[in-house]
Parts: C-alpha cells; structure tokens; sequence
C-alpha cells in the first residue's frame, strides 16, 4: 500500500540522524560483507586459475602403477592410446597436457630442500606460460632437456641462479636411488602456497630419474571449456575408460598423494586409473577457503547480531514515540496486520538504501584496490596465490551479500513491528496522553 | 439548549447492564458500573460529568476501543463481546468515526492523505473517487486550501477540522468525539460545533464526552454520569444549566 510507504519513507526522513546512524551501520556491514566475500573470491578464482595450471587439470585421468603389492607409483603406463581416447570422448574440451609426478630432493652446492616434482613439456603448455611469471630467465629455454624452473623462494633457499646446475635426488620405483643433472633456466615469482613445495623439469627429466620409458608419464591433465563441468566430465570419463577396459579406482575427493598409503595397503598389482577433479587435486587449499569462510561466517553473524539489536532498539524508541499515531490509527480501522507491515516496510526501505550503498561503495573501493595491484605481505602471499591483493566482487556476490544484510536487518524489525501490531488502541492512546 | 436531532428510534447503540473495572495491580477499580443506553440514529447526544466519572470508558466501549468486563454493548447491530479483534477493528472502519481531543492526525502525511487514509483502509473506491470524497470534507469543514498541508503546518482549529473530516470520510453511521474543543480556542471550538450540528443535520449521529458547557448547551440529550454509573438519561434544562455552571 502507497500510504504505508509513504509514512515510512518520510518516518525515515523526518528522523534523519537516526536514520543515517542506523543506514550507516547497516551500509558498513554490507561493505564488510561485500569486500570479505570478494577477497575469497579473488582467492578463489587464483587458486581456480594458478592451480589448475600449475598442479592440476580441471579434470585429471592419472592413477597407479604397483610392481608388487605393497609398492605405489603414481605412472600411467602406455598413455598415449588412453590419451587419444580422453581426447576423443571428452565433452566440452579445451586442450589436454601429460605431466610427470614425482618427489624428491633439490640439492645445490650449498642447501637443499624437499618438492614435489613435475616434468612437463612447455611446448604444449600455453596456460602455463601465462600463469607463470618470471623474475629471471626464460620459459621456452624448459623445452630443452634436463633443465628446470624453480621459483623465487626455493632459488634463495638453494642460494642459486638461472644457468646454475641442481641435483635432483630420489628414489626409483624399484627402490634404487638415483639422481639427475638439471640447469636452473627459468625463476618465476612466488605464487603462494603452490610455489613453496613445486618445481618443474623437463619431463624427460622425470623419466630419466625414475628409470620410465617415453610410453610412460604421469598424469594426463585435461583442461575443459568450463571447469564447472568437472564432476560430469570425470564420471563421465571413469565410464569410458572402464569400458576400455583398464581397471578403474574408485573416486576419493583427495589428492593424489594423499592417496599413496591407502593405494599401497591395497592387495592388487599392475595397472589402475585414477579419475580426479581439480577439486579432489586442491581439497588441501579448499580447506583454507572453507576456514577462511568459516571466519567471515562468525565475523558476519556476529556484526548482524549487533545490527538487529540496534534495529530492535531503534524501533523500539520509534513505538515508543509513535504510541499515541498507532492507537489513533488503530481506533480508525487499521488492522493490526497492517500495523506490523508499517513499521517493517519502514526497517525494509532503510535496509535497501543503506545496503544498496554499501555494495556501490564496496564495488568502487574493490575496483580501486584491484587497479592499484596493492603488493601484499609474503605472508599472505602464501594464502592468497599472488602476490597483489585481487578482489572479485561480481554481480551474484554483491546480490547476496545486499540480500543477506537486508533480509536479516528486515527480520530484525519482525519482533517490535508485531509487539506494535499488538498495542491495544486505548491503552495506546493512555499511555500517550 | 436547542432542539433534539433525533431523526429516527432505532438504537444504533445499546449497552445493557455495562461494567468496566481497572486492574491497578492488586486492586481492582471499578469505572462503570450497571450502565445501560440507547441512542438512535440521528442523535446530537452529550455523556456530560465530572472528571472521573467514567465519560471517556464509556465512549472508548462505544467505539469498540476497549471492552467491557461484564454487559452487553451492542454497536450497530452487532454484538461486540461476539466479536474478534479482526472483526471489531472491520466495525470501527465501517460504522464508527472518531475525534480525539488531541487530534491523533498522522505528523507526516498532509491533510489530504490523512483524511483519505482511512479510505484507503476500506479499499472500496478508486483514485477518483477517494479524491473527489476528500476534497469535498475538506471544502465541507472549511480548510480545501490547506489539503497539501501537513498538521505541523496548521493551527489546533484547522487541524481539528481536519480529523472530523477524517472522522466522516468513511460516511460512519456514528461519530464518536472525546473532548472535541477542549484544545481550541472559544471561537474556533464555536465553529467546529457549528459545523457538527451541521452534519448531524444531515443524518450523521453524533456522541460526545465533554464537560464543556458550550457543547453540553448544543446537545439533543444529555446523558449524565457520576462515580461510573448513569445518573440521569435525559438530563433537564436545569440540571444542564447547573452542570455547565459547575463546569464554569
């Protein structure tokens, strides 16, 4: 009804300081909301972008090979016709890459340190050349045998530089210790997390440490139009190969080295195909994300607790002032109901326009931080997976956000609207006189 | 005193054997006692007595503001101990029209939005004829020139005008004033009586709680109360004469 909203809307305007101290309460939390939900966007479309390419296909077809039962090496042995028939059989495909996977240990002349290993061949690693950015070197020099790219960090623990020589040092999957030579060509900057325990070599690199013929290789990574069709894809997929007839590993939601104790208590030998998910790959980091949302949860919760009670309060002195106007109006033939939708249409309005400008205000200083590229602590880096602090505030997350804090400052007005709704007129209009 | 304006007998209000008591903590205090009426249809009716006497209790049962705790009031035809909030709030919109002594209009809505508010209310005519039917009250009790003003912006006189004018909008078959001219100057509380007895001219009944010797002069009938119960039904010129000296 126009009338209602209209009391509300000039309610509002005749309690103005009330007003935009309560609006602006109401507009901060928004803001809050929006640029905390942002970041964990930001971090997460960084992790979707830098982990997908550096550690894992959207969908990845990889498994394990077991010499004797109580062995595991993460190897598909003659890949290519699997590969051509991942190829063939995978809806919505992008491109496809092979990586080596391995552990081992980096030694330099004057340190060493642990990382997981991974040989790829950069020719066919368009995504990886545009994630990856460097401090020294050059990428293309990886298309050469025995060399690598190690990051920032690892190159200051290892006290070396591009051109220099590193040792890599591991274990075969015969359990005879082996090494190989490779030269440093390639520095790339720290990308968080995924850089603090990576390294990558030529992929002949990997086979040669672990003594694996060239029809062997560790994983075929497949990269898809749309990452959110992973899951679909990957059964699909499971499907497919099982039909090939290689043996199938049932799907666990962990990375593929989680996965390397259970896989050698198994009783089976040979072969066995394992079909992941970029998600299952990065359930460690999706763990910081889930912590980190956990922490805006309560963060949120307990602002918007402070900002119901502040409603309840307001609203309550509006009552208050406001007892007589509700007897009178009551006397005159307004239903209790529509008594009770005055004064939350009333909490609505203010809701909308201070949550409106918290989420344009929001949006403005997201778009700001991103445009100023804000170089954040190496501490964080490690959290964020870049270096700059990147905010995505989208449509959808400004959406909810405004949604959420309306919707609940609105519910907040639910308990004094009704106990108004409720007066009865003449002790309303006593208690004025 | 002047003429009655009865027009018709039907009661359009009886109450029968009324009692209304206050719960002041432990202690019960009795406002009415034993009170039964008729009015008619058409009656220019004064509930005349001391402060205290129970005017105001009487007139908030009348308007199905309050309810009784023992009797029957019968509103319009209709039983209001039967009835639930919902349906007494309908019988207030649809049968009764109120005037408070301190106006009650609504601070941020102009004249006209609150005249036509309870219109609105009712729900029952157009834009047009919301418009049409506001505009004529409010030319009615003299202040069309101030519809697009807001009750902050008018005088005590005009804004009483403007809650009869709210009062009438919905055509009520019974007006219920409390202490209408007790905040209005001897002049403009002249006027707003004139304008009344007007309009009960044409058919609308009109109750009022008053002491005020003006509109007790002006009445069809007095009704008396002293201590809660009804004194006198039908209260002669010299009993009038004698209360608006005392209210004097």
């Amino acid at each position: 009804m126009n009338t209602i909203v209209q009391i509300a809307f000039r309610n509002l305007l005749q309690h103005r300081r009330r007003s935009l101290l309560l609006g602006g309460a109401v507009a901060m939390v928004t803001l809050l909301l929006v640029m905390l939900s942002a970041l964990l966007n930001g971090m997460q479309a960084t992790m979707l972008r830098n982990g997908t390419t550096l550690s894992t296909g959207h969908v990845n077809v990889a498994g394990f090979y077991k010499i004797t039962a109580g062995t595991a090496a993460p190897l598909v042995t003659k890949y290519e016709a699997l590969l051509q028939a991942v190829k063939k059989q995978t809806p919505g495909l992008d491109y496809v890459v092979t990586r080596g996977r391995g552990f081992g240990k980096i030694v330099s002349e004057e340190s060493s340190l642990n990382s997981v290993l991974t040989g790829l061949d950069i020719v066919h690693e368009a995504g990886f050349k545009e994630v990856v950015q460097l401090a020294h070197g050059n990428l293309d020099e990886l298309a050469r045998p025995r060399t690598a790219l190690i990051f920032e960090k690892q190159a200051e623990r290892l006290h070396v530089k591009v051109g220099d020589n590193v040792t890599v040092s591991s274990q075969t999957f015969r359990g005879v210790n082996n090494t190989v030579d490779v030269r440093i060509v390639a520095i790339g900057r720290d990308l968080g997390m995924l850089s603090s325990f990576n390294c990558f070599v030529h992929h002949d690199a990997i086979r040669d440490l672990y003594e694996l013929d060239s029809s062997t290789t560790g994983a075929i990574q497949v990269y898809l139009k749309d990452a959110e069709k992973a899951a679909e894809v990957a059964a699909k997929l499971r499907t497919d190969i099982e039909k090939t007839g290689l043996r199938v590993m049932e799907p666990q939601p962990q990375p593929f080295w989680r996965k390397f104790d259970t896989v050698k208590r198994e009783d089976w030998t040979g072969q066995k195909i394992d079909v992941t998910t970029w998600i299952d790959e990065m359930a460690f980091m999706r763990y910081t994300l889930n912590t980190l949302s956990a922490l805006i949860f309560v963060l949120v919760t307990v602002l918007l607790v402070i900002i119901v009670i502040g409603v309840m309060n307001t609203l309550w002195m509006a009552i208050r002032e406001r007892t007589r106007e509700i007897g009178a109006l009551r006397a005159i033939g307004m239903q209790r109901g529509r008594v009770l939708w005055m004064f939350v249409t009333e909490v609505a309005l203010l809701a909308l326009a201070a949550t409106a400008t918290g989420s344009l205000l929001a949006t403005g200083l997201c778009l700001g931080l991103n445009a100023a590229k804000i170089v954040v602590p190496k501490a964080f880096q490690m959290f964020l997976m870049s270096e700059t602090l990147w905010l995505v505030a989208d449509v959808p997350t400004v959406a909810r956000s405004l949604a959420i804090i309306a919707v609940v400052t609105t519910l907040g007005s639910l308990l004094p609207a009704w106990r108004a709704s409720r007066l009865q007129p003449v002790k309303a209009m006593q208690t004025a006189s | 005193m002047t003429t009655a304006f009865a027009q018709t007998e039907t009661p359009i209000v009886k109450l029968v054997g009324v009692d209304k008591d206050y719960h002041l903590g432990s202690v019960i205090v009795p406002a009415l006692r034993d009170v039964s009426l008729s009015i008619a249809a058409g009656e220019f009716t004064v509930i005349a007595g001391p402060s205290g006497s129970g005017k105001t209790t009487l007139l908030n049962l009348i308007g199905c503001v309050d309810v009784a705790t023992r009797g029957d009031v019968v509103i319009d035809g209709a039983d209001t101990r039967q009835l639930k909030e919902k349906a007494l709030t309908d019988l207030r919109l649809r049968s009764l029209g109120f005037i408070f002594q301190s106006f009650n209009l609504v601070g941020v809505l102009d004249a006209f939005d609150n005249v036509e508010f309870p219109l609105l209310l009712q729900g029952k005519l157009n834009k047009v004829e919301r418009r049409d039917r506001v505009m004529g009250l409010l030319q009615q009790v003299g202040i069309e020139q101030y519809a697009h003003h807001r009750p902050g912006e008018l005088s005590g006189g005009q804004r009483q005008r403007v809650a009869i004018a709210r009062a009438l909008v919905t055509q009520p078959r019974i007006v219920l004033a409390d202490e209408p001219t007790a905040n209005l100057d001897s002049k403009t509380g002249t006027a707003i009586l004139e304008l009344m007895q007007e309009l009960n001219r044409r058919g609308t009944t009109f109750l009022f709680s008053t002491h005020d010797p003006r509109v007790v002069s002006r009445a069809g009938r007095v009704i008396r109360l002293v201590d809660g119960q009804i004194a006198d039904l039908n209260a002669s010129a010299e009993d009038v004469a004698a209360l608006a000296a005392g209210a004097h």
